[in-house]
């Protein structure tokens, strides 16, 4: 650029970006600088009175500064201060997750997965030998006997049932990952099959189908009143059984059976997202050109070929992003949970079976009134999103292609 | 894969393509009926869950008239409003600066603010409340705004600086030679170029604060007349002696707009989430 550098080119850049860094500064960093420190607390409301002597308080509780101090909330719950132990709220809610038994029944978990890694590590060494001396399918034949063998000698589903009564943060945690690993793919197979219709230049009515598949974007902008109202569908009097019945075919209380309500939350979210998908995939599609597919079919190339060996890895930088930004949205999605099943069904006292992360967060600070195991919890859940983003622009280069 | 397909094949894709549109819409069509319906909404029939079997303007006109709706609407609206002015006067000159100017740390700052998109945004609630009562903006709607305009942050500034990528940088350096400064060659060269995707960051910040209810509900807790839409509306349907056509009439009200506006930004939406991708 013309002239400009040094002490100029500093402020001038500390001018554009200033707002941005302060707003972030104020309330993302300190929230979670303050989340950490209130993790080692015995704080137990949302809005408790600060003991302003205790602990760091008259460091970190801006209402125990000076200049705010006659703001500080008076008479809601008891003053707060350091726990004792100091990381009492992270055992609680890591539970017994580190003691002798799950430590082995963990590790024989890991033991009996290592041969499906070691299966592809062998199948990608064969790949490069021509020609290759055993077949694919029969490597990985071998593999999965093996897995099952060794799961059958170490006793996995013992092991794991061990797992899962070491306390709450592994169940919540292990459900989030299923819901996440449903409903993406889901969403994503969803999206690109209309997609795929949608890009076709010989469909009639294309911008009415275009239009109507569009508006569950729209509606999830206002996505916890829609999830209301799709609650009302999964009811006792609601619609699927309603259908049901006329049907002739047996109905069902759909919310209080684990697995239905679990399917339940899966399918609304699905209605939610994939038309993201479906947008990002169009868009997507535009740009691939039409003499690929023409020099593949003369090639002779079918039309699963051309998805797998064209389409797909044409449009694959449109696509990682998002799968990487709705795969950290899926994982924090609490509006849906919260208005069908808010948590439940379960007994009292464990997370319910649609109780994924959010949800046990926010019923943990606002519903049994445990703020300090709440942070604690959300620390560890912080930590593990902020590597899996690190690593997935680190190794994968994703926000590389979308906002570079 | 864009000659004419067979007609088996067609048959297909119009079946599959009928059934995501009844999946898509019937959900919001549902809503409909309901808000036009009196108010029983337990002693439904199957044909009364998919046609219009009697309709009424009665739960509107209670909505609209009877109830603190609009007022909810006009604090909804408020709120939503100055988040997105405030959001944009912040994040553009910031976008700008990142795309723009090679500076020590860039690359870095990026992924920071990435990773602490990823914190969750319920928890950091209890620490911005404490920050709002400090300054005395706790049950406020400027609190509310603060806190709004500061989540769209990240998200708005990176897609932002994606299409800022994506103009030349030649012409605002031709503004320069003529004798501009950075600002003003950001203000009347930069700036103009990149109105579709200052129309989709407004939309986003606009809908996101618009439909938001954590946030809401916790920061403005109370009186009725201070709260937002989506936080009163839900406690509206949650409540047993509320009818539920009620909610539904005011669901519509609030919903079709939303719809409206969305379609009308649907090709700004595929242009501006699909730039930097394929596209570059």
């Amino acid at each position: 650029m013309v002239g400009w550098s040094g002490r100029r080119k500093f402020f001038t850049i500390l001018f554009f970006t200033f707002p941005t860094l302060l707003g972030i500064l104020i309330f993302s960093v300190y929230p979670i600088t303050v989340n950490t420190y209130i993790s080692f607390t015995n704080r137990n409301k949302s809005h408790p009175n600060p003991d302003c002597e205790a602990g760091l308080n008259n460091i970190m509780v801006p209402t125990c500064w000076p200049m705010f101090r006659e703001k500080a909330p008076k008479g809601l719950g008891t003053p707060y201060g350091i726990i004792e132990p100091w990381y009492k709220n992270y055992a609680d809610v890591m539970g017994t997750l580190f003691s002798p038994e799950a430590g082995l029944a963990l590790l024989s978990l890991v033991v009996a997965i290592v041969p499906l890694a070691l299966t592809n590590f062998v199948d990608q060494r064969l790949e490069r030998q021509i020609p290759r001396p055993i077949s694919s399918s029969l490597v990985w034949i071998v593999g999965i006997l093996v897995v099952v063998v060794l799961g059958w000698l170490l006793q996995v589903p013992k092991a794991f049932s061990t797992l899962m009564e070491t306390g709450d943060f592994l169940v919540v945690v292990l459900r989030t990952l299923i819901f996440v690993v449903l409903r993406v793919p889901f969403s994503f197979v969803m999206g690109l099959v209309l997609a795929l219709i949608l890009n076709s230049n010989y469909l009639k009515g294309r911008t009415f189908f275009r239009v109507a598949l569009f508006v569950p974007w729209a509606a999830s902008s206002m996505a916890i009143l829609m999830a209301l109202v799709w609650q009302f569908f999964f009811r006792e009097q609601g619609t699927i059984n309603a259908v049901l019945t006329v049907l002739g075919l047996p109905t069902k209380v759909w919310l209080n059976d684990p697995v239905s309500a679990f399917a339940a939350i899966v399918v609304t979210d699905v209605w939610f997202s994939y038309s993201f998908y479906m947008v990002v995939i169009l868009g997507a599609l535009q740009s691939v050109p039409a003499e690929v597919y023409e020099a593949a079919e003369m090639d002779g190339a079918g039309w699963w070929r051309q998805l797998i060996s064209i389409t797909l890895p044409l449009i694959r930088p449109a696509i990682l992003p998002a799968t990487v930004l709705t795969s950290i949205t899926a994982f924090q999605m609490f509006g849906t949970a919260y208005a069908i099943t808010g948590g439940g069904p379960g007994v009292v006292g464990k997370p319910g079976a649609t109780e994924f992360v959010m949800v046990y967060a926010f019923k943990q600070i606002f519903q049994t009134q445990n703020y300090g195991r709440a942070t604690a919890f959300a620390v560890i859940i912080f930590l593990m999103l902020f590597s899996a983003t690190l690593f997935s622009n680190r190794y994968l280069r994703i926000t590389k292609g979308a906002y570079e | 894969m864009n000659r004419k397909p067979s007609l088996a094949v067609q048959v297909f894709q119009y079946a599959i393509l009928v059934v995501a549109t009844i999946f898509a819409l019937y959900p919001v069509w549902f809503v409909v009926l309901a808000s036009g319906r009196g108010q029983r909404l337990f002693t439904l029939n199957v044909l009364g869950m998919f046609v219009p079997t009697e309709w009424s303007f009665e739960n509107y006109r209670v909505m609209l008239f009877e109830r603190p709706f609009l007022t909810w609407l006009k604090n909804s609206f408020f709120v939503a409003g100055f988040t997105t002015v405030f959001s944009l006067v912040v994040v553009t000159s910031a976008a700008f600066a990142i795309s723009r100017f090679k500076f020590k740390g860039r690359g870095f700052l990026l992924l920071f603010m990435l990773a602490l998109q990823t914190f969750p945004g319920v928890l950091s609630l209890g620490a911005v409340s404490l920050i709002l009562a400090a300054i005395g903006l706790y049950g406020s709607h400027w609190g509310l705004i603060m806190a709004y305009t500061t989540g769209t942050l990240v998200f708005s500034t990176m897609n932002l600086k994606g299409y800022f990528d994506t103009i030349p940088i030649d012409l605002e350096e031709a503004a320069m030679i003529d004798g501009c400064g950075p600002i003003q060659s950001f203000l009347l060269v930069g700036l103009p170029l990149a109105r579709p995707a200052l129309a989709i960051t407004a939309l986003f910040a606009f809908l996101g604060a618009w439909g938001e209810f954590v946030f809401a509900s916790v920061l403005v807790p109370a009186p009725d007349s201070m709260k937002m839409a989506v936080p009163a509306m839900y406690s509206l349907a949650n409540s047993m002696s509320v009818p539920w056509g009620y909610f539904a009439a005011g669901f519509i009200i609030i919903i079709i707009p939303t719809i409206v506006v969305f379609l009308l930004s649907q090709r700004f939406l595929e242009a501006g989430l699909t730039l930097g991708g394929v596209k570059g």
